[in-house]
């Protein structure tokens, strides 16, 4: 989930009013899907964390306060954005189609940017290309200096070793191949493009590179400075639609604080763009599906007037999607803008009425009865992790190892309890024994191709007598109380000690363990304290 | 005074002829420290023996000792990390596994001994090892040596002027270093209780214990049995008993079913598929990356995928599968959907509720289930948690119906009417909405999450256009304030005197 600072002076004069900060916070959670994360009063700065990941356009102070000026009735509709036609080209070859097939681009003039603006530009085009464009793979930006680019401007995809340019905050040039091996955001985002022949480049009519997408600007075009009046927008990407997001919330962002927005016609092989492309996309809105959806009775210009607060346009019963919006799907998903726009707090809240009857799983009652069973014979209960350090794993039984585990810890998910149980042991050495302890719980293993789970009991008893014996007297009583007719037969398990280990049998199955735990565990484990375990699969219990 | 020796007192106190260690003493006397330690208490009240303690200060490792021990320091892991090569600190903290705060801990003490140095040119800040610090890392840290190579606990007496320092700068660590105070005891006979010894020995039978004997031969009537001291201490025993945590998810387990809800599982080893496609969570969806979602390493993929629902669910994602939806609008993956991963979110549960044939309609269903994610492990976040979630399947329920469940929440799992429900993003519900509510104890805070599923999602699993809510809800925190615990990791403790102690009632 996005998070973004901004200056809430700033935040004001965008919404056209002031407005104390309680209200601010309040109507945030109740209408925009975002949380007040922090406030530093004396900086002005505020933080404020965005839940939808679907909607970047409210990831800026600009496009908060258009929403603002909608919920509080400043304005209605889709806010317009005014494009002057002009003659500014890019050319993308078809060399670019595999790699990166994508471009759009607008130029915006007409006002100084100063570091608060920079600054926020920067924050959107990050969040922007990190969330909603996938770490840039999807959709990567380049902010330019119009002053020092000469139109046309290509975009083609050329050979790694072919072309050689200064990446921002170097000083000296370098092949494409080098800076993604050597440059840190090459390191970081080469990937994108590590398995094509030819990268994508951007270069002006003289040759001079602008940029290496997704990956670096050039440290003499690609560099925006505070000072500068005149930039040109570029979004790279391998889904058209999502830059063309990109592009209509920057072209609005601007055109909000001050700057003129100039097109930018894209030619391909084929085809021209004239871009920012505003395409005004209609969803159907009928009051019987909103009734249903929301139980809301609602008249139609009832409906109409929520949604243009919501910052929609209301055309024939259609509902019209602000072009910086590309997050509607089905018409679910304007509906539900229908009921914030009402207000989750007017909605009257109604009870369910159907008679269901609740149950348990029959496991969950035959695990609880046998836990029960557990604790008369007095041992105390515990509750450990599932994932388990893969060395801490019982031999034999195949592992199932996690890929990208953090720590070793928990790399792995545990094949057996015992471990956990010895684990408890060592932790509490000093405390009062005898200590008998058990653990209910899932454990799985590895069998070729196939992982199986299933639920496992283990008991350990660990006080300077403990043995064998004890451990058969609480499995007699144990399976007992469920009726399994079971033997003990020899068995050979790395935890237990030899010749005083067996297998439990039912029903010709090995269903657990039993025995004396090896004194080469136990000094392994730092226990100091004889111990002995049961562990049982309790598969048996839930085959009908 | 032989004949008035309690049981216990008798039987420990031949062994004081011979052992003065009382170590010693429980082994000679075959007796549980505790009954020894009370006989000799008495026996001292009595003048018979003398009690001499003598306080010794040990250290041993502590939890995270222990791991440094096993895993290394932070900063040995961060000076290995760089050995080869010069790294930037987000490649260090990857490779060398590290928190931001052990990151930070590890700069400082590697750059006081200058093994390391930054990297001037680079963006992101970089570090390389200095020669100094190749031959650290060749010998060894020193503190690591010193926690690797000692056995602990160790007697604070027995280190060496070197380790001291070591164990100084250590103590700085949280639960790098535990020291302890422990007492040694010895005990003598006195005068007295040499002369008690022998008459003791020549006295005769006890008349402590009632035995069967005496109650068949009926010789009780003719003995005197000895009185007890009453308000003497007992010792303490410790009896069985459930796992306090797990026993609150039962309650909340109980609360589900009498509000009508019938119980749902599922596997935790998960395929992509259950857990994520069919929830129409996009396959590109943040939440889904190798950040966030562990991966199994083997086998990679599920066999068992129910291959034609795979194709309704695909459709959905790329083209809305005839909802009215536009859908995802990409490319869906069916190798990535057959990926294994650790389940993290029993939605996976709902959605195989969804598919089943004996999902009733209307239907209430619950899961209480273990959930993976990809986390740094702190009070406040696990890498394996529960999560209690469900589903409410109903013709002609709505939002009022999601908003009135969200104030039954309130009331049942905080006793409070005081709510705010506001609209809220899940990928698979619309609308979707957050309940705050405000305990009595804790204030404000955001019990659960809900929503209608939406219809991509329904319709492919269930054949229908039948309203679906869907709920989670967080008991962690209220389970830990019910615990009085601050720090989540506790919830999993495996401290046998926390759990003895914990209140059951």
């Amino acid at each position: 989930m996005p998070t973004i600072t901004f200056s809430y002076k700033d935040f004001q004069q965008l919404l056209g009013k002031k407005m104390p900060f309680a209200e601010f916070e309040e109507k945030l959670l109740l209408y925009a899907k975002a949380e007040v994360e922090g406030y530093e009063k004396e900086n002005d700065e505020v933080t404020v964390k965005l839940d939808d990941t679907n909607l970047p356009y409210l990831w800026c102070p600009e496009g908060l306060a258009r929403f603002f000026q909608g919920i509080l009735c400043l304005r209605k509709g889709i806010a317009k954005l005014k494009v002057n036609s002009s003659s500014y080209k890019i050319i993308a070859g078809s060399s670019v189609s595999k790699v990166r097939p994508y471009i759009t681009a607008f130029v915006a003039k007409g006002r100084r940017i100063d570091d608060y603006i920079l600054k926020q530009l920067v924050q959107l085009q990050e969040k922007f290309c990190e969330g909603y464009g996938r770490r840039r793979q999807k959709v990567s930006i380049g902010l330019y200096s119009y002053k020092r680019l000469a139109f046309p401007v290509h975009y083609t995809a050329v050979e790694p070793e072919s072309v050689k340019f200064v990446p921002l905050e170097f000083t000296k040039a370098l092949s494409l191949k080098e800076i993604l091996s050597q440059h840190p955001k090459g390191q970081q985002y080469g990937w994108i493009i590590k398995g094509f022949q030819k990268y994508p480049l951007l270069a002006d009519d003289k040759g001079e590179v602008l940029s290496l997408p997704p990956v670096i600007n050039s440290n003499f075009t690609g560099k925006l400075e505070v000072g500068d009046s005149e930039l040109l927008f570029e979004a790279t990407g391998t889904d058209e639609e999502s830059i063309n997001l990109a592009a209509n919330i920057f072209a609005q962002n601007l055109q909000e604080r001050g700057f003129g927005i100039h097109s930018v016609t894209v030619s391909y092989p084929g085809r021209t763009v004239i871009a920012p492309a505003a395409n005004k996309e209609r969803v159907k809105i009928s009051a019987k599906e909103v009734e249903k959806l929301i139980g809301l009775k609602l008249a139609e210009p009832e409906i109409k007037s929520l949604l243009l607060k919501m910052g929609y346009d209301v055309v024939d019963g259609h509902a019209v999607v602000p072009p910086y919006r590309a997050d509607i799907m089905h018409p679910v998903d304007v509906i539900e803008d229908v009921a914030i726009a009402y207000g989750f707090d007017k909605i009257a809240d109604e009870p369910l009425t159907s008679y269901t009857i609740g149950s348990k799983e029959k496991t969950t009652v035959a695990i609880n009865a046998l836990r029960k069973l557990v604790v008369g014979m007095g041992f105390q209960e515990v509750f450990s992790h599932i994932l388990a350090d893969k060395n801490s794993l019982i031999t034999g039984a195949g592992a199932v190892e996690l890929e990208n585990f953090m720590s070793e810890t928990y790399s792995a998910v545990r094949n057996s309890v015992l471990p956990q149980l010895l684990d408890v042991l060592a932790e509490n050495k000093h405390v009062d024994y005898p200590q008998k302890v058990f653990e209910e719980g899932i454990v799985a293993a590895r069998e070729g191709s196939r992982i199986s789970e299933w639920r496992s009991l283990a008991l350990m008893a660990a006080h300077p007598k403990a043995d064998f014996t004890e451990m058969k007297q609480y499995v007699t009583a144990l399976l007992a109380a469920t009726s399994a007719k079971f033997e003990i037969l020899p068995a050979e398990h790395p935890a237990f000690m030899k010749g005083r280990a067996g297998s439990i049998v039912i029903d010709k199955e090995i269903v657990g363990v039993i025995g004396e735990i090896s004194p080469a565990v136990l000094s392994k484990f730092g226990i100091e304290t004889p111990a002995a375990a049961i562990e049982i699969n309790l598969d048996f219990l839930f085959t009908d | 005074m032989a004949a008035s020796l309690h049981r216990l007192e008798r039987a420990v106190l031949p062994c004081l002829e011979k052992h003065s260690s009382v170590a010693e003493i429980i082994a000679a006397a075959k007796m549980q420290e505790v009954e020894v330690l009370r006989a000799l208490q008495w026996l001292q009240n009595k003048g018979l023996a003398r009690l001499t303690e003598k306080i010794e200060e040990i250290i041993r490792l502590g939890e995270n000792g222990k791991a440094y021990a096993k895993s290394l320091l932070p900063e040995a892991r961060f000076l290995n990390s760089i050995a080869s090569k010069p790294l930037p600190l987000s490649g260090i903290k990857k490779a060398a596994s590290l928190s931001d705060e052990e990151m930070g801990a590890s700069i400082g003490a590697l750059m006081r001994i200058k093994a390391i140095e930054p990297v001037a040119v680079a963006a992101e800040k970089t570090f390389k090892i200095t020669e100094s610090g190749r031959q650290v890392a060749k010998a060894g840290l020193r503190a690591q040596r010193f926690i690797s190579g000692r056995n602990f606990p160790v007697g604070i007496n027995d280190l060496s002027g070197e380790e001291k320092n070591i164990v100084a700068e250590l103590k700085k660590r949280k639960d790098v270093i535990e020291e302890e105070v422990v007492k040694k005891r010895t005990a003598f006979l006195t005068e007295l209780g040499k002369e008690v010894l022998k008459k003791a020995a020549a006295s005769a039978e006890t008349v402590d214990r009632l035995t069967p004997e005496m109650l068949v031969t009926g010789k009780w009537r003719s003995t005197e049995f000895r009185s007890y001291n009453l308000t003497a201490a007992a010792p303490r025993t410790f009896f069985g008993k459930l796992q306090p945590y797990r026993e609150f998810l039962e309650e909340v387990r109980e609360k589900f079913v009498s509000l009508g809800f019938e119980e749902m599982t599922g596997p935790i080893v998960e395929s992509e598929f259950w857990n994520m496609d069919a929830l129409f969570m996009p396959q590109f969806h943040s939440a889904r990356d190798i950040h966030d979602v562990y991966y199994v390493k083997e086998p990679k993929y599920a066999t068992d995928l129910p291959w034609q629902l795979v194709k309704k669910v695909k459709a959905a994602h790329e083209n809305g599968f005839g909802t009215g939806s536009k859908g995802w609008r990409y490319g869906f993956s069916e190798e990535k959907t057959a990926r294994l991963i650790m389940r993290s979110q029993t939605t996976a549960c709902s959605a195989r509720k969804m598919v089943s044939q004996g999902m009733k309609i209307p239907g209430k269903y619950f899961a209480i289930g273990r959930c993976f994610r990809y986390d740094v492990i702190d009070a406040k976040h696990l890498a394996d948690f529960n999560q209690v979630e469900g589903i409410i399947v109903e013709e002609g329920i709505n939002l009022r119906h999601l908003i009135g469940l969200l104030k039954l929440f309130a009331k049942e799992f905080c006793n409070t009417d005081k709510v705010k429900i506001v609209p809220s993003y899940f990928p698979f519900t619309e609308p979707s909405a957050s309940l705050y509510a405000k305990h009595p104890e804790l204030g404000w805070m955001e019990l659960a999450g809900a929503g209608i599923f939406r219809p991509e999602m329904v319709k492919p699993l269930t054949g229908k256009h039948v309203p679906v809510i869907a709920w989670g809800i967080g008991i962690d925190r209220i389970a830990m304030f019910r615990l009085g615990l601050n720090d989540i990791r506790e919830l999993f403790s495996h401290d046998l005197a926390f759990l003895r102690n914990a209140k059951a009632v």
